[in-house]
């Protein structure tokens, strides 16, 4: 509760300092300060301490893995604020109101790592994106980026038209918009609500696979991706997906089991079309951009186990696969956004020059890869673990096939690498501070640290 | 006492570490100061650690765990105890005597080779502590490889010759072959009695089966036949003095090839409950004693006479061992530790007075412009004959005897071999150092006898060859003059054996006999006319090893190199290569045809999300179908 409130109330904040000072590095400092006091009051409320006492008439409900993965997203729009301010500052002509607009998405992300009503999912998800279309177009004399803006949207109310639709449906033979009061139905005695609840669940369900840019719902992605300032397209890819993912395991949690046994062979078919189009789709692109666009198709195809399968290590899977996606990626576009030539070939030689640079790069995208002592390797390994305690020898083949998959992913990631370490070439860069450079050599400590001791993470979220 | 146990093999560890990091900045003679004084720490703490187990009895001091799963561990543990500190005092007090030798030996060289040398040899000292310090067969293990590798790197120490790399490449497959061996004995031990730590496993050896008890002690036996140089993975060793002469003395003497004799030494329990096994060691020890001594008769090289009497030394260890002497064979290591590395480290002096020279055709006469080196060298060669009161008479013999009680013919070849190794050690030494001098004038006005640094280890060593039989005097002249069987009685159950006191004079006096007129023997037939020319028939065979190499060439590694051939050319090229090939073509077509679908027409992406909303309706109203078909499938 004290995140919701306080993150749409550091959001009015924000367009105020825009009206008070244009100083950019003032306004930075300002959105600093206002996400620290974010994360203190999200902890707070784990200690049962709150800012105000709302009722919420049970449309709301706090878990621990809820206010655990609220801390993770702020603790990550902290990284990506202190390293990428000043491009959000400099991506269009008001500083101030994009850090509003962030500020509002924390509020999105909030409410859906905590809903317990269909209406408040509907909310969470419409706080969430619209924002982001706004700061898709934020670069407005950019015609690309327009373009993406305007694309984000159409499709965007499509797929929130689905969501209504399915809502529609669940309540109108339910009664009820509480996915709490409807979890009874399974056991013994419950009342058979026929096809239309289960078809309205599915509606609901690909209204998220659309928000977590699942295949073959993932089309605005590469496009809006590529389109949006560089630096939106890194909060976009990584706070914003893995919001899009506590919200359809809170729903899944709930409501799975009335799905059906169809269930277990449309999530294995949507992952594995997912990881198709998101890693093959990748290997040709010529922008780097671009490719993490299909990189983060590719991964989503994996944190789609942790719907697929939902048990604890699962849980704990996507919160380490959060935060090892994060903040690798969150690295990569940093770096992205100071290139000149964002193509593959604009990486050539970048070790000679900026060995930095180079270094963390390289550890983020092994971690992307799943090399073992970066986190990204334990990401992927509790998905799989998960999947395999789940259903045993029988989902070995989709661990399988998801292997096979991360192997082709190595192929484009290794592209980057080479083409910094192994050819020669002038990169041309925009000028880099110490302080960033000093950044990005901690989140690449970070992903090295969390690699080695992934316990030490999990074992935060259990205090 | 247990802090102490590990400053001994600290010492050489960290003799590796500044040698080997300081290598470019540090000065010839600090390094000679560093490599040599660290040893002779280590044999400092040596000696307290064995007062201490002669008084206290045996410890184990543990570490931490090495290795933790579940109800297993595996402690890193240091054992000292009898047989432990004892080999304690030779690996360090032999190899101290060695790396002093050496700061003179290899003044000659760069100093930061000279470093990197000096590294590896505190190394090398290190890893065989390792290997006889630790409390189980991991422990072991480590120490075990380490000196496999340490040799390697000292045998190819003058890295630029090819043919040195060549040897250095063999010993190391040749120890490799066997190190597998001992890895499936650790393996088997680990499956049948959940520990390796020694003390849990002898306590538990009635749990094994024969056929286990058999197969184990078989497998470690290989271990040790790869890494002490016996048939038919002995051809490493000869080949080995590619390396410095003092490396081949530390491989001789101190380290390296003894481990064998220690680790089947330690592992007597096993053993003796095995007669399959024992029996194999002792044929396979006899065999090697005779056999690398026909080859050692025909030798030029004055090193590859040594090497090979080394070889075959180590196969009376073996036999020792096989009949149950266990402390005959632990006793034989020592005084043949004496002896070897004296012989050895004077070989050295000689090539070093020689300006390199190791064929003992262009030497002879070198008595006089060599006066230490050609007594203690003599002192050696009298040693290793086995004439009574020298060390190695003691430590023969008493293999012997134990052969004798065990089967009569073993006795019988033994003392043959024992013939044998007189006779070509006397050949050495009169073809060496009586006669006259048979090398360039430039070689002879050359000659001088080697520096203190030299010889003081050559004196130290000689001492010891002389006398250091006297811990081991048999019962049959003095009572309770066995020293080292009570003091190594708490860890080697010896196998009782009994002979009459007659006979065993009339056998002593045999040996002692017939190893007296092969020196005599050798002694005339080579002081004035040593074989210069080539030789031919049987004594050809002999020179060429009895084409064992050869052999080996034909039989294993001629049929693996083509095998990789094949595999390189066709499996890897066409096979491999193309699956690999092929499936990287296929992703980038499929990548190619893919990315069309993202056309940047919202409309069609729509479409496309509608269609797949229909489909996944579909497979849900069919409540089920397509899944139960789909895992019936499999």
């Amino acid at each position: 509760m004290n995140a919701i409130i306080f993150s749409a109330l550091s959001g009015v904040a924000m367009m105020f300092t825009g009206i008070f000072t244009t100083n950019k590095s003032a306004i930075r400092n300002v959105a600093v300060i206002a996400l620290l006091g974010l994360i203190i009051v999200n902890l707070l409320h784990s200690y049962g301490i709150f800012v105000v006492r709302v009722n919420t008439h049970s449309m709301l409900q706090f878990e621990t893995f809820g206010l655990f993965f609220n801390t993770l997203v702020f603790a990550a729009t902290l990284l990506f604020v202190l390293l990428s301010g000043k491009d959000v500052t400099n991506a269009g002509t008001y500083g101030a109101e994009y850090f509003a607009l962030i500020f509002f998405v924390l509020c999105g992300v909030s409410i859906l790592t905590c809903y317990n009503s269909l209406l408040m999912l509907f909310i969470g998800i419409e706080i969430l994106s619209i924002p982001l279309y706004i700061l898709t177009g934020a670069d407005k004399r950019n015609l690309k980026s327009n373009e993406a803006s305007l694309k984000y949207f159409l499709m965007g109310s499509f797929s929130t038209g689905i969501l209504l639709m399915g809502i529609t449906l669940v309540y109108g033979i339910t009664g009820t918009f509480s996915i709490e009061a409807m979890r009874p139905a399974v056991s013994v005695g419950a009342p058979n609500y026929g096809i239309l609840e289960p078809v309205g669940l599915l509606f609901i369900f690909i209204a998220l696979l659309f928000k977590v840019s699942a295949a073959p719902f993932h089309f605005w992605t590469p496009d809006v991706y590529d389109g949006a300032p560089t630096v939106f397209t890194s909060f976009m890819a990584t706070i914003v997906k893995a919001a899009g993912f506590v919200s359809f395991i809170r729903l899944f949690d709930a409501r799975a089991i009335e799905m059906g046994i169809s269930w277990k062979i449309i999530l294995p078919v949507i992952i594995i079309a997912t990881l198709l189009i998101g890693n093959i789709t990748a290997v040709f692109q010529q922008s780097v951009k671009r490719m993490m666009a299909y990189s983060s198709i590719a991964q989503a195809g994996f944190m789609l186990f942790a719907v697929y399968v939902n048990n604890d290590m699962s849980k704990e899977g996507i919160l380490l696969y959060t935060a090892a996606y994060s903040i690798a990626t969150i690295g990569i576009f940093a770096i992205l956004t100071r290139m000149k030539d964002i193509t593959f070939d604009g990486f050539n030689g970048l070790a000679k020059k900026h060995p930095v640079l180079a270094a963390t790069n390289a550890v983020f995208l092994l971690s992307l890869a799943g090399i073992p002592l970066t986190a990204g390797f334990f990401a992927k390994y509790y998905m799989l673990a998960a999947v395999v305690k789940e259903n045993g020898a029988g989902a070995l083949w989709l661990v399988i096939v998801a292997v096979l998959f991360a192997a082709v992913s190595v192929y484009y990631y290794f592209r980057v690498i080479q083409a910094m370490y192994f050819k020669e070439g002038e990169p041309e860069i925009t000028e880099v501070s110490g302080g960033f450079k000093t950044a990005l050599v901690m989140l690449a400590v970070l992903i090295v640290l969390i690699g080695t001791f992934p316990s030490a993470l999990l074992n935060w979220f259990y205090f | 006492m247990n802090t102490l146990a590990y400053l001994v093999p600290l010492f050489p560890l960290l003799g590796f570490l500044v040698n080997g990091l300081g290598r470019k900045s540090l000065s010839k003679s600090a390094t000679g100061v560093i490599g040599s004084g660290v040893i002779l720490a280590s044999f400092v703490v040596s000696l307290l650690l064995f007062f201490d187990v002669k008084s206290h009895g045996a410890t184990i001091a543990t570490a931490f765990d090495f290795i933790n799963g579940g109800s297993f561990k595996i402690p890193f543990a240091f054992q000292i105890d009898q047989l432990s500190s004892l080999f304690l005092l030779i690996i360090t007090g032999i190899g101290f005597l060695i790396h002093l030798y050496s700061t003179a030996y290899m003044h000659e060289e760069e100093s930061h080779h000279f470093a990197r040398y000096f590294a590896y040899l505190n190394l090398f000292v290190f890893s065989m502590l390792l290997l006889v310090m630790g409390a189980n067969y991991v422990i072991m293990f480590i120490g075990w490889e380490g000196v496999g590798l340490c040799s390697y790197l000292l045998i190819g120490y003058w890295f630029k010759n090819a043919n040195y790399n060549y040897a250095a490449k063999k010993a190391f497959v040749m120890n490799r072959i066997g190190d597998l061996g001992f890895l499936l004995a650790v393996f088997w031990l680990l499956s049948k009695l959940g520990t390796v730590t020694y003390g849990d496993v002898f306590a538990n050896y009635s749990k094994l089966s024969s056929a286990d008890m058999t197969g184990i002690t078989i497998l470690l036996f290989v271990g040790a036949m790869g890494k002490s140089a016996q048939i038919p993975l002995y051809t490493w060793l000869p080949d080995a003095m590619a390396g410095p002469t003092p490396v081949s003395a530390l491989i001789h003497a101190a380290t390296m090839v003894t481990a064998g004799i220690y680790m089947i030494a330690r592992s007597n329990v096993l053993y003796s409950h095995s007669e399959v096994a024992q029996n194999l060691v002792a044929i396979i020890g006899l065999a090697t004693a005779l056999f690398s001594a026909t080859i050692a008769i025909k030798q030029n090289d004055i090193k590859k006479v040594l090497a090979y009497s080394t070889v075959s030394q180590l196969g009376y260890m073996f036999l020792g061992l096989g009949v149950g002497a266990y402390t005959g064979a632990v006793f034989h290591v020592m005084t043949h530790a004496f002896f070897k590395a004296l012989l050895f480290l004077g070989a050295g002096s000689v090539i070093h007075a020689m300006h390199h020279e190791q064929d003992i055709r262009k030497m002879g006469g070198l008595k006089k412009k060599l006066p230490i080196t050609h007594i203690t060298f003599l002192m050696g060669c009298i040693a290793i004959s086995g004439i009574p009161p020298f060390s190695g008479f003691f430590s023969k013999d008493e293999i012997l005897a134990a052969a004798f009680a065990h089967n009569p013919v073993y006795w019988g070849l033994g003392v043959a071999g024992a013939a044998m190794t007189a006779f070509y050690m006397f050949r050495l030494y009169a073809t060496t150092f009586l006669g006259t001098f048979r090398g360039t004038h430039e070689q002879e006005h050359h000659l001088h006898e080697s520096p203190s640094a030299m010889t003081i280890p050559l004196i130290i060593l000689a001492i010891l060859s002389v006398i250091g039989g006297f811990v081991g005097i048999p019962e049959l002249f003095v009572h309770d003059g066995h020293l080292l069987k009570s003091f190594l009685s708490p860890v080697i159950t010896e196998q009782e054996h009994h002979i009459e006191h007659s006979t065993e004079y009339v056998l002593m006096g045999i040996s002692v006999a017939v190893a007296a007129i092969a020196i005599l023997f050798a002694i005339s037939k080579y002081s004035k006319n040593p074989e210069l020319g080539e030789p031919a028939g049987l004594g050809k065979i002999l020179a060429d090893k009895w084409y064992i190499d050869e052999l080996y060439d034909a039989v294993i590694v001629k049929p693996l190199d083509a095998l990789a051939t094949f595999f390189k050319n066709i499996i890897e090229k066409s096979g491999i290569d193309g699956i690999v090939n092929g499936v990287g073509k296929l992703v980038t077509y499929s990548s190619r045809q893919l990315r069309l679908l993202q056309n940047g027409q919202v409309g069609g992406y729509i479409l496309f999300m509608v269609l797949a909303m229909i489909v996944v309706v579909l497979i849900w109203v069919n409540d089920g179908y397509l899944y139960k078909m789909f895992t019936s499938l499999f």
